[in-house]
Parts: C-alpha cells; structure tokens; sequence
C-alpha cells in the first residue's frame, strides 16, 4: 500500500505508478491502491488516465490528514514547505488544507465565532473559512462552541523569532538535536544502561530514541522551563524520588509493604524519567557553556537590542572565516538584516560574497530565496521600524527573570517574541491599542465573525476561562508554544490557548527549507 | 361524559369496555379507524371520541383511578398530521386519493416527490414545512425542482428568471445550484446559466460547468477565488490544451496566482516552457537563476561555462551588478580550477574558493594561492584563518611559524594559539603566546595549561574577572599558593 503525500504530485511521480504495467505479466496478480494524503487531487487523476493506467487501480481513495494532535495543546499540520509555497513561490496551497483542516476542527468543537488574523495569508484563510462555511450551510451541526477565538498569525509578521536561539529545553533539544514527529535521536554513549555483574559491556551504536510529550510527568514539567531553570528543577525531583524509594524502611505492616510494591512501577518509571533528562541535561550543558554558545548568543541578543546592527560584525566574519556551519551563518546575518530592515547595499554584498567564496557559488540561489522572502535584503528608503515595534511592545525585557518568569521574554533570556506578544495584547487590551505598530508589520489584520446557531452562544460562567485557537501560518517554534502556555497558565489571564501551525519549526529547519541546491539536480 | 352522546346506550358500552380494561385498545383503534377514513367529517367524530375518552381517563387519573395507564399520545398527534397531509392531497384540485397504508408504504419523501413531479410546488413546502423535514430533504430539494422547471420557461427573460429564482431560493440552505444552472444551460441559457451559477458556493461544482459552458476566464477566476489550487491545476490544464500558446500565456499573465501555479508545474515537468514564460515577462533575473540551475545539470564543463555567461548576459539585463560579477567570478575560477587539475592532477572543479586554497595549500602550492587570494580579493583575515588552518591541519609548523612572522597577524595570535592547541601540539603553540595583545594574555596562558602564567597576566592587568576565570582553573591542592594570591589581588581590586 503506497499512500501518496501531496506535495509530491508536481514531481512526476503519476509517472512512476505506470511501470508496474510493464511488470504485470511477470507477477503474480497484485492488487494496487492509491490513497491520496491529504486529498484526492483531480490533477493526478487526470495524469493517471492520460497514461493509461487510472483503471488498473483496485481502489482509490482520499485519506484527510489535515491537523494532527501533537499535544493536549498542540495540532500541527506538519507540512515541511509550506511556508516556502508561501511566501516564495506564491503557492497557496497548503493554506487551503489548514481551511479544511479549520473546517473539520470546527465540525467537532463547534463553530468559532470571533476570527482575528494578521497577514495576507491569514485573510486567505479567513475568507475560505466563511466561503466554506457557505458551502455546507445546510447541515449545521449542534454542537456547543468549544473556542471563543480564533487567531490567524502569517510567519511572515515575525521573521525575528524563529531565527533567534531558543532557549527554554525543549527548544533546545530541538536547536541541537532536532525533534521530528514528538522523537528525539540522542547519541547512545550517556544511555548506556548498567546492568549489574555484567563488566565491560560493548557501548550501544545505535542513536537512543525517546518520546517526548506531556505523558511524561517530568517532562510535562521541564519542558517549557528556561534552560537555567532545569537543574533545579531536575535536583528537587531527585530529592522527591530519592525519599519515595526511602519509603520502603518505614513500612513495616504487610499492608503498608503491599502499598508500596504497588507504587513501585510508577517510581521507576519516575527513575528513569530522571536519568533521561539528566542525560539530555548535561549533553545540553555541555553545548551551552561552550565559549562558541556564548559568543553566538551575545551576538544575537546584541542585534535585537539594536546594537551595530548597520556594519559588518566581526564575530559573523571570523565564524565565516573559521568555516562555521552555513545555516548558523545564515541565521545571524538574516537576523541582522531583520532587525536593521535591511542591509545597506555595501554590507549585504560584503556578506554575500564573503559566503559564496568560502562556502561556494551554489548558494546563489539559496540567497535569493532569502532576499525574496525578506530574510535578507537591501536597506530600503523605509525608515527602520523595529526600535519602535520594539519599545511599543516591550520585545527586550532587560533582566528577564530565568528561574520564576514573570513575563514571556524568559523563553529567550529577555527576547520577547513578537508573535507571542500580539496574541497577548489580543487578549487584554485588544489590537485597537497598537493600530500605528499592527500597520508597521507586513499584511492586513483584521476581525470576523461568524454565525452561531441560536441557543448555542457559549455563557461564560465568572472564573471560566477564554479559549483561544492561535493558528501560525508558516511554522512555529517550541520556544513560542512555552511563551503561549506560560500566558495559559499566568493566574487572572483569564485565557487559555491552544495552539495549532502549519509546521513545528526551528532556525535550522526552516532556513533549510528555503535553501536550493541545484547539484542534486545532477543524474 | 356519556350525556355527549345523549345516549345511555353508549354509557352501557363505555361501562362495558371499562369493565374488561380495554380502554386503551378502544382509544388505539379509534385513532386507527379515523386514519382509514376518507371523509374529514367522519375522522373527525373518531378522533374526537378517542380525544375525549383520554382527557377523560386524565381527569380521572387524577382523581386516583387509572384508566389509560400507557397510551402514548404520540400515535394520536401524529394520525391528527397525517390525515391533515392525506386530506390536502386527496382534494380533487390536487387528486391523489392515497389510502393511510399506501401512505405509510411509500413513505413522505415519495409523496413529496409525487407533488413536485405535478409541479403542485407550494403545496409540496407546505407539506415539508408542516412535516419539519430537514430542509435538505425537504424545502430544499423541492425549490430546487421548482428553479429547475423555472428556467426552462421560454417566455420570461434571463434576468426576470434568475431574480425570481435567487429570491424564492435566497433562504433556503444547501442548494444545488450547479444543477439548476446545469438545466438552463442544456435549455441552451448560457447567460441564465452563469448568472445562477454566482449563487454556487461549491467552486468544485461551479467550476467544470463553465469550463463545459466555455467560459474558461470566468473558470479560472472562480477556481482562483475558491483557494483550491488542484481545481485550479485542473483549469490550466484544460485550457493548455484548448488554447494556442499565446492565448494561453496571455490568460495566465491575467492571473498571478494561476502563472505561479502553472510555473511550479513547469519546474518539474517542463523546463522549458518555463524559459519561455520569463522571456514572455521580461524577467530577466529569473532567466539568470534557470540559467545557473541548468549548469548544473551539465556534465562537461565547457556546457556549464557557457550556461553561465548566459546567466551572466541575463544579470547585467536585469541590472543585478552583484548577482552577474559573482557568476563571472565563479566562471573564472572554474576555468582556474580545470587548468590546474590538467596540470596537478588534484580533483578542484566545483569547489568553493576556500576549499581550493586550502586543497591547494594541503599539496605545497602557495603560489598558486597566493594568485587566487589576489585575484578574488580575499579579505586578509580570511585569508590569514584560512592559510592558519590549512597548516596545522598539514602539521607544517615551520611554514606556519614563517607565515606567522611574515607580516602583523590581522586576526591577532591567539588563533595561532588556539590552532596549535587543537591539533595537540603545545609545544607550537607556546611559541605565539608571547606575541598575542594584552587583552588576550591569560587566555593565551591559560589555553597551553600554564596556570601561573596566566595568573601573572591578571594580577599585573588588575582585571577582576580574569582573576576569577584564573582561579576557576586552579585545582585546590596543587596550587593553593597561587590561589591565595590570586585572591589577595582580586581583594585588593575590588576595593578601588
């Protein structure tokens, strides 16, 4: 059974379906089904029959995989180019896939009735929503509305935020590691389990895989913490697992030994938990108190406080001359030229030049991609608004407090991210507040409403909490989804959030996918 | 209750059936009787009896004495509907004498149908409206019928029929309008057609029918207006194949969306045509790009050369100074680069400049790289990583150390330093730790492990941190001396 994925339609792959024909004769009879994920697509099918072979199917049929649920919290669409279709190639086609998805969301829980977005791709997806909503308008399901609010975020509005280091754990795991599918790979070495009486046991080759969700009472705990804040956290839990286990002297009564076997599995679990993350903890640190780490991130927090962001720097030259890795290159200078809004001409070709010689012409491309979406481009006449965006909406909160936030920028040590901060002011006070600083950012924001059937307005009840769906159009980090639970949980929010993207997104992922390698062209 | 009859004799049978229980039976086959009747008058004696005899059973019930303990009223409130819709039709102006078993055989959806088959359409909403059937079902479905024999009167105007047609339809829910326009369209109303097709919300029914009604700009438009981008594939395709190449370049140039669209396609399945669209915009950087893209897919060099002066022609077009200097440095060097594999034999062609100096530097060339750094205006602290790497990496350290004194290191020593240390050779590295700024000593000091060194360094800088960074170096035991110092100096800084 092959399941076709859409966005491999353009790339010929109706093609290869029409050589089993040639084989038929030779095989056995096989019975052959397609099942198109997310969505039947007349195009293939129209491509099938122009080569014969739509008949030899057995059976064909759609498999609507629009949002997943990562999370109690989370869905993500998990489309890797979508923001590259987007914002580069002009192809909007994952955004009607995020409509449906909103479509079937709202077949479940519950019409939505109150859409805000920001961002050309956020009015695309509202308009379809509503055009949508006449399309089924006779069967209208009963269902009491399970969120107040929806808001639609282009990526685009905040190119600062996925560039920029994150530094909450989980966001570190995925910065260094790269968590795909709610799975870690680590390096075996600091998981190698030692098994008593048996010496000199062979290291594991294999990567250590592990499953990283909310399932896990530990990691549900640490995950969205400030990196600084882990190993406190991890020494308490220690504390607390260590007196459990100690537990067993003082029960003496067969009872009381009865109760604490049955604790047992829970407590090892809870051990294990432990030394996971311990492991994960220090193979981090090690990253983290590195001279490298430091300089990097010094460099970082200097561009989004708007220091020297108009010359070359020094610390991006050497690194291009050490032959640092392209993307963490990338990443500085596009940070650079978001928070300047532009490069002056002298110091973009410097940069650019300065890449191509050391790390090849082929990148040509890749760094028109990056000028195409805005990431890295030429000063324009426009005068630099990000120092204002960044006063209005307090981004840079200076002495940001790591172990007991008070405030989202502890995600990145100070860093506000911008995104996470619109949904904040949505919230309380409402957009009517920046008007002037909503119209510096790219794309029309706006607010609908839709129709709920009568007799089913939802009646808050005083203390009940807002639902909000915030649906990022083009990716979202880990460090984002930590900022929009640490407002969940913020008492007197009032708020709750449940978070929904196109991709789970970091630097490195996302400025992949924008890069072009034409050799791979080569037969 | 007996005295509404004026009859003892029917004060003796109720007395009678009381007796046997069998009120209930009495009350149902009163209800049932009436069903079977075809006289309103007569149905209406039945249920009034049976209406009567129950009220009468309530009373009593709440006087204590039950009578009709599990008549369910609903047999009675749905025979009262039913009879109304049997009598409605049964009239001679509409003529359908069904019996209640016929009815209840053939079920409401039949009748419905039946009616609107005889084009009886108000009566058919009332029927549906009265029934509450869901309005797909119901409302729905028969105005649809309605709209669909409306637009095949030849008599009335297009615009008079669709007016009529969204007016009557405008509050009805899940119409299918693309049928309706589908009947006007075989009735040979093209306009009418399209006009009721603007009611369509379902671009994947709207769509097809005016590409089969030729109107493919208005085809395109919608499916753009939809977001659903494989019905707009599906629209280009088609009109690709209708259309002569001109018409149809210059249908796409009406619609961006549908161009971006048509060119992802081309990507993967026609490059060529992809060259011919930009030429058609005039885009010149674009051609640049596919010209660089199609170099790479060239095995001999000389076909590669050649498809980047093109792309070269293409950047100057196009006035991207910077995009076409760059690819004439990358023609320059590879032509650089096939020179010297000819006569060295080291594989260079398609490296970057920095891997083919430090290739060229790991076999001995330094002319050679001392011609490119010239020729591609290195900047010199990239130059002077590059040659620092590239040597320790070989392990030179006399050519190191002679490049070293060859001129002011514009990077500093503390890279030589920090070089040596890495590919282990202390003792190398110790030789530059005198020559590194001030600012740079103690961790000159510290990174070849001499602790006292590096002491020194900060004592005499008088540097509160880096005394501390010395003494986070220190171990406890071996240099509890040099600890005691070191302390002593940091107090006597703070206190200034």
């Amino acid at each position: 059974m092959h399941a076709i994925s859409y966005s491999h339609v353009m790339q010929g792959f109706p093609n290869f379906f029409c050589q089993p024909n040639l084989r038929e004769d030779k095989l056995q009879p096989r019975d052959f089904h397609i099942l198109f994920v997310p969505r039947r697509s007349l195009l293939c099918e129209q491509r099938l029959k122009e080569k014969g072979v739509l008949n030899s199917f057995t059976n064909i049929d759609e498999y609507i995989l629009d949002l997943i649920p990562y999370d109690g919290d989370l869905l993500s669409m998990e489309s890797e180019s979508s923001f590259r279709e987007c914002y580069l190639e002009n192809d909007q086609t994952s955004l009607y896939h995020a409509a449906k998805g909103l479509m079937t969301l709202q077949a479940l829980y519950g019409t939505i009735p109150q859409i805000f977005g920001k961002g050309e791709c956020a009015r695309h997806v509202a308009n379809m929503m509503l055009r949508m909503k006449r399309e089924f308008a006779g069967s209208q399901t009963q269902i009491l509305p399970v969120f107040d609010t929806l808001l639609l975020l282009d990526r685009n509005v905040d190119l600062l935020t996925p560039l920029a280091t994150q530094l909450t754990y989980e966001g570190l795991i995925d910065e260094i590691f790269g968590i795909t599918n709610g799975y870690v790979k680590l390096p075996p070495e600091k998981f190698a389990q030692k098994k008593q009486g048996e010496g000199g046991k062979e290291l594991p080759t294999e990567p250590k895989k592990l499953q990283l969700n909310s399932a896990e009472e530990l990691y549900a705990e640490i995950r969205d913490k400030n990196f600084n804040a882990v190993g406190a956290a991890l020494s308490k839990k220690a504390k607390i697992i260590s007196a459990a286990f100690e537990e067993r002297h003082n029960a003496k009564t067969v009872g009381e030994i009865k109760q604490f076997v049955s604790q047992l599995p829970h407590m090892q679990a809870a051990r294990s938990s432990l030394a996971n993350h311990t492991s994960i903890a220090e193979l981090i640190k090690d990253i983290t108190t590195s001279e490298d780490f430091f300089d990097s991130l010094t460099v970082e927090q200097e561009f989004m406080t708007g220091v020297d962001t108009d010359k070359v720097s020094t610390y991006i030259e050497d690194c291009i001359a050490q032959k640092d890795p392209l993307i963490k290159i990338l990443r500085l200078v596009c940070m650079q030229s978001v928070c300047n809004n532009g490069l002056k001409q002298k110091v973009l070709d410097y940069y650019k030049k300065e890449i191509l010689q050391t790390y090849g012409y082929k990148h040509i491309l890749t760094l028109k991609n990056l000028e195409r979406v805005g990431l890295l481009k030429p000063q324009s006449t426009m005068r630099n608004n990000y120092p204002t965006i960044r006063k209005t909406l307090k981004l840079w909160m200076e002495d940001a407090n790591e172990q007991n936030p008070n405030d989202i920028s502890y995600v990145y040590s100070g860093y506000a991210p911008l995104s996470v901060r619109l949904t904040q002011v949505l919230a309380r006070p409402g957009w009517r507040s920046i008007e002037e600083v909503l119209k510096m950012l790219p794309g029309p924001h706006f607010e609908e409403r839709q129709q709920v059937p009568t007799g089913l307005h939802k009646k808050r009840q005083p203390g009940e909490n807002r639902t909000i769906l915030v649906f990022f159009l083009g990716g979202v980090t880990y460090a984002e989804i930590a900022a929009l639970r640490f407002l969940s949980n913020m008492e007197d929010s009032g708020t709750e959030y449940i978070i929904a993207a196109t991709k789970l997104i970091n630097g490195t992922s996302w400025i992949k996918s924008l890069m072009d390698s034409p050799e791979e062209n080569l037969p | 209750m007996t005295w509404l009859w004026h009859s003892q004799k029917a004060d003796e049978y109720l007395r009678e059936i009381k007796e046997q229980s069998l009120l209930s039976e009495a009350v149902r086959q009163c209800v049932e009787a009436a069903g079977h009747e075809h006289e309103p008058e007569t149905q209406k004696t039945l249920l009034r009896v049976s209406h009567t005899v129950y009220s009468f059973s309530l009373q009593a019930a709440s006087f204590g004495k039950c009578f009709l303990s599990n008549f369910p009223p609903e047999q009675f409130v749905s025979m009262c509907r039913d009879l109304r819709v049997l009598n409605a039709v049964r009239d001679y102006t509409v003529g359908i004498p069904l019996s209640l078993t016929q009815f209840k055989q053939m079920t409401i959806q039949v009748l419905i149908d039946r009616l609107v088959y005889r084009k009886l359409y108000p009566l058919a909403i009332e029927v549906c409206c009265y029934l509450k059937t869901p309005e797909y079902q119901g409302v729905s479905r028969v105005l649809k019928h309605w709209a669909c024999y409306k637009v095949q009167q030849k008599e009335e105007s297009d615009e008079v029929i669709a007016k009529a047609v969204s007016v009557k339809l405008a509050d009805a829910a899940g119409i299918s309008y693309s049928e309706i326009a589908t009947k006007a369209y075989e009735s040979g109303r093209t306009e009418l057609a399209i006009k009721l097709l603007e009611f369509e919300p379902r671009s994947g029914e709207q769509v097809p029918l005016l590409l089969k009604m030729k109107k493919s700009p208005l085809a395109l438009s919608k499916a753009i207006e939809s977001g659903d981008t494989d019905l707009v594939y599906t629209v280009v395709m088609y009109l690709k194949n209708e259309l002569n190449r001109g018409d149809f370049f210059m249908m796409l140039r009406n619609q961006p969306v549908a161009l971006s669209l048509y060119k992802q396609f081309c990507k993967h399945q026609e490059q060529d045509t992809l060259k011919d669209l930009f030429n058609q915009d005039d885009d010149h950087e674009e051609l640049g790009n596919f010209y660089v893209k199609a170099s790479y897919k060239e095995q001999r060099l000389e076909a590669r050369i050649a498809h980047l002066q093109s792309a070269v022609d293409e950047y100057y077009k196009a006035k991207k100074e910077f995009s076409a200097k760059t690819t004439e440095d990358e023609m320059r060097l590879l032509r650089f680069q096939r020179k010297l594999e000819e006569e060295k034999g080291e594989q260079l062609v398609g490296f970057s400049l920095h891997d083919t100096m430090t290739t060229l530097l790991s076999v001995g060339l330094h002319k050679h790289v001392e011609q490119l750094y010239k020729d591609f205006r290195v900047p010199d602290k990239r130059f002077w990583w590059l040659r620092l790497k590239a040597l320790a990496e070989k392990e030179d350290w006399e050519e190191l150390e002679k490049f070293s004194k060859s001129k002011k290191s514009p990077i500093g020593y503390l890279p030589f330093v920090e070089v040596c240390i890495k590919h282990h050779n202390k003792y190398e590295a110790r030789k530059y730790v005198s020559k590194v700024t001030l600012e740079q000593k103690v961790k000159a000091h510290l990174a070849v492990g001499d602790v006292e060194g590096a002491a020194e360094a900060a004592i005499e800088r008088r540097n509160e941190s880096e005394i501390g960074t010395v003494l986070s170096r220190c171990a406890a035991t071996t240099d509890h001396l040099l600890v005691e110092r070191l302390n002593r100096a940091k107090a006597t800084v703070a206190k200034k």
